[in-house]
């Protein structure tokens, strides 16, 4: 899944009507059916020859289709790209994940349904060219200092609860500053305060979305390893935000 | 940031949340359409791998819960039933 780019690749349409080979070769046999496949013979189908093939891959592009609007359809931030732009990623990640979903189709081991398994396929084409899209013209902050906005949020209702959470911030911050790496503190700072989207700064860095969370696991171990050693951890998080 | 401004509860939450025991992105998106249609179709909660993960990866979280909107119709189930269905395994299974 880390390389969501390889599986980028040019998706053509089988049953073009002016220029697909296998369309006009079919042969009596194939002609049989060309209502989608049930669940247990799509990996049948599309790894058919002539028709039957080009018949389940056109289904395969509509399920494709449907799940990338879904997704798209979902997402806060594509509601601000515009109706034209939002078509044109549903259709690209349909490309994309149709390519993906027959590129994969060995490792498909049928412990779910094959729809559900094409599914997030599409789910993440259309997901990761939302987010992409959403900060294209945005500058993505790379910090080693936090900085945020007063923190007195609704959830302190009392003087005391303030000033906790605000000896647990102070604590936080200075762990950000003394246990993580420069690497670990720009990422954990951007992903986890900033809010940018893990792809979008995966993409930004040149590295993956598995890369970049590995980074943030360790990061956050570090950190509750520090907050641990001055008595601000419990087991099952801060003491301070338990409840 | 200056002496007046603290992290939020929301925010001091997301840095030191446990994402132990460790599973990647990569495995994650292996796994979780067979998580989904066992939780959906036996009440097989998700495995803890994938709950910590599901937890701490803010984007596979809202793939998995997009899936689980999608899949919903064919477990009799409204899409805003089945993310909440995904939601609580993922926050109170084995918790």
């Amino acid at each position: 899944m880390g390389d969501v780019e390889t599986l980028i690749v040019e998706y053509r349409h089988p049953i073009s009507r002016h220029d697909d080979a296998a369309a006009r070769h079919d042969d009596a046999a194939g002609r049989h059916d060309d209502a989608a496949p049930p669940d247990a013979e799509w990996v049948t189908r599309l790894s058919a020859t002539g028709r039957v093939r080009a018949v389940a891959v056109g289904h395969l592009h509509e399920l494709m289709l449907r799940a990338a609007g879904h997704q798209v359809g979902r997402m806060p931030e594509a509601g601000r790209l515009g109706a034209a732009r939002r078509a044109e990623i549903v259709h690209s990640a349909a490309d994309a994940a149709t390519v993906s979903v027959l590129s994969r189709l060995e490792s498909f081991e049928g412990r779910s349904r094959f729809t559900t398994w094409a599914y997030k396929f599409a789910i993440l084409h259309a997901g990761v060219e939302v987010r992409r899209a959403a900060w294209r013209d945005r500058e993505v902050p790379l910090r080693e200092v936090p900085e945020v906005p007063d923190g007195r949020d609704a959830a302190m209702s009392s003087p005391e609860a303030y000033v906790e959470v605000r000896e647990l911030a102070e604590a936080v911050r200075e762990g950000i500053g003394a246990a993580l790496t420069p690497h670990q503190r720009r990422i954990m700072i951007a992903v986890l305060i900033d809010e940018v989207p893990i792809d979008v700064l995966a993409e930004r860095l040149e590295t993956t979305r598995g890369a970049l969370y590995k980074t943030l696991h360790d990061g956050r171990q570090r950190l509750r390893a520090f907050l641990s050693e001055r008595g601000f951890m419990s087991a099952r998080g801060p003491k301070e935000v338990d409840s | 940031m200056t002496e007046d401004t603290v992290l939020s509860r929301e925010t001091i939450a997301r840095l030191t949340l446990n994402t132990e025991p460790w599973l990647s992105c990569d495995a994650c998106f292996e796994q979780v359409d067979v998580a989904l249609e066992a939780l959906f179709g036996s009440s097989v909660p998700p495995v803890a791998e994938l709950r910590a993960h599901l937890r701490g990866c803010a984007t596979c979280h809202e793939e998995a819960q997009s899936l689980a909107a999608l899949v919903a119709d064919q477990y009799d189930m409204a899409a805003s039933v089945a993310v909440a269905r995904l939601d609580i395994a993922i926050t109170t299974a084995g918790a």
